[in-house]
């Protein structure tokens, strides 16, 4: 078979070639993209590989649906301007009512989603060796999660928004010894406000987004340098386990007493007179 | 020192070791010695402690400007909620047993925002002792007057009146007359608000108030407290939070 690479070159991509070995020696991007994307995955992945994926995918809806309904929305207690600015996206902007749904309906698929990813670790048993690092930071990422969707909720700004939000904070504040002060700063005072609205505006839409896509991406650097887990089925971990089990096995038979030796050094007088006694 | 010369440099020696004068004498470096200080580790040292203060420069503003006004103690003062003859109700004298003996009303008072929705149930209670059978003998002397916030002790959601006891919508949580928990999740009594009667110059008892009604006779409400199920006064606690029992030493502060 003859190679194709001969002959000049459709116009165009000498230059673009040219441009990415440009940017490639001066950054390594080359390296570093087939570091992170093209990775060895043990045999057996499969869908439930995907949540986390999906997870990420679905906070990068929330990113962009929620800068374009902040050019809309106006963070003020007064004159119930906060509820009338939704109410503003949602009746009257062209297809405000989509991008609100989907911010909406995207925080609750969002909680679903990264459920889902928790329980595949966790029945996968993926948080074990060397990934405990990994389970950390998505626990971190999970928390965060959750505190969006406090926060956010409160931004509606009607009835069931303002009192869900009022016992949300309580029970944070009847947490022992610091749930006061916790409350009290979450709440800005020491009741609901005008204040309190800004600063779950704030919390919402500046403070947790910087730190959920902070620790994405550690997440995501910690999936890479350790790669996937095997599943619990595979027969090569079947096989490693197997082996784990044998040589403890074969260690705890060299601890059994030999003939005529009454103790062993390190094992209680007890135990090594029953362990001589069924031997 | 072998082989120097008469100008005091020193010759090379031939096994190809040089013990001529270097641009820089390594000295010896101690790493486990904290008194030896080298020019680097003075500099990092330097580097490190004049970060931190930048750091600190910045971040004590922030988070003190985010955080310590919140933390700030509600001031109180005495609000007039309105006119005595409009707010108490189920006062003497009582013309037949038919006529309500002890009554709430409900009225809105300003708290620290307008958002806060803090209403106060006014109620007209009889004392302890006394019992609606003695309705004809009953006299101002025999009522006391309770502010009772609407703020459920359970987490907070606003309590409702009907037929004089208070149930809360959010998880169940009711109150007799008195704001005395009678079932649900509350950790204690409904939260009360000092509560008198002036008539602009001075205060005004209640058994006055009631032998000589006055239009100028005002109800104001004072401070928050609560009460435990003995209606023993403490500090105005949370919701959530019980005033007594072995739970109520989670929050000493």
């Amino acid at each position: 078979m003859a190679t194709k690479n001969i002959g000049p070159k459709p116009p165009g991509v000498t230059p673009g070639l040219q441009a990415f070995d440009y940017v490639d020696e001066r950054t390594g991007v080359k390296f570093g993209a087939s570091w992170f994307l093209t990775r060895n995955i043990p045999r057996g992945t499969s869908w439930f590989q995907t949540l986390g994926f999906t997870a990420m995918v679905l906070f990068s809806m929330q990113a962009i649906t929620g800068i374009i309904l902040a050019m809309y929305y106006k963070p003020e207690s007064a004159n119930n301007s906060a509820f009338n600015s939704i109410a503003h996206i949602t009746n009257d902007v062209t297809w405000g009512w989509l991008v609100r749904g989907m911010h909406k309906w995207g925080a609750s698929a969002m909680i679903v989603v990264v459920f889902l990813h928790m329980g595949r670790v966790f029945f996968f048993g993926s948080y074990k060796y060397p990934r405990e690092l990994t389970w950390v930071t998505g626990a971190v990422l999970l928390m965060m999660t959750m505190f969006m969707g406090l926060t956010g909720y409160l931004l509606v700004w009607d009835q069931k928004a303002y009192w869900a939000t009022v016992v949300a904070v309580n029970i944070t504040a009847s947490a022992p010894i610091v749930g006061p002060y916790l409350g009290s700063i979450l709440r800005a005072g020491p009741e609901f406000g005008p204040d309190t609205l800004s600063r779950f505006y704030s919390i919402h839409m500046l403070l947790i987004p910087g730190g959920l896509a902070t620790f994405i991406g550690l997440h995501l650097y910690l999936v890479t340098k350790l790669g996937i887990s095997e599943p619990p089925w595979s027969k090569r971990r079947l096989r490693v386990e197997r082996d784990e089990e044998d040589a403890r096995r074969r260690a705890a038979r060299e601890r059994v007493p030999t003939p005529g030796r009454t103790t062993v050094p390190g094992i209680p007088a007890e135990v090594s007179a029953t362990a001589k006694g069924t031997s | 020192m072998a082989g120097t010369s008469d100008n005091g440099v020193p010759e090379p020696t031939g096994d190809g070791q040089y013990f001529g004068p270097r641009a820089h004498d390594p000295e010896p470096v101690h790493e486990h010695d904290p008194a030896d200080v080298t020019r680097t580790r003075f500099l990092s040292g330097v580097a490190l402690a004049a970060g931190g203060v930048m750091g600190a420069a910045i971040l004590v503003p922030v988070v003190g400007f985010a955080v310590v006004d919140p933390l700030k103690e509600e001031e109180f003062r005495w609000v007039d909620a309105g006119l005595a003859s409009d707010l108490l109700k189920g006062l003497p004298p009582f013309t037949d047993a038919n006529v309500p003996v002890g009554g709430v009303s409900s009225t809105a008072i300003s708290g620290p925002a307008a958002e806060s929705d803090r209403r106060v149930f006014i109620v007209s209670a009889l004392k302890k002792g006394k019992t609606k059978a003695d309705w004809k003998s009953l006299t101002g002397d025999d009522f006391e007057l309770l502010a009772i916030w609407n703020r459920c002790a359970h987490l907070g959601c606003p309590v409702k009146e009907g037929g004089g006891v208070y149930a809360c919508p959010c998880h169940g949580g009711a109150y007799n007359e008195r704001g005395l928990v009678t079932s649900g999740p509350p950790p204690r009594p409904l939260d009360r608000f000092d509560i008198k009667l002036t008539d602009g110059k001075r205060d005004i008892p209640l058994a006055e108030h009631v032998k000589t009604p006055s239009p100028k006779h005002k109800v104001l409400i004072g401070k928050a407290y609560s009460v435990d199920s003995q209606e023993r006064p403490y500090k105005l606690h949370l919701p959530g939070e019980p005033v007594d029992g072995v739970l109520s030493n989670l929050y000493p502060l």
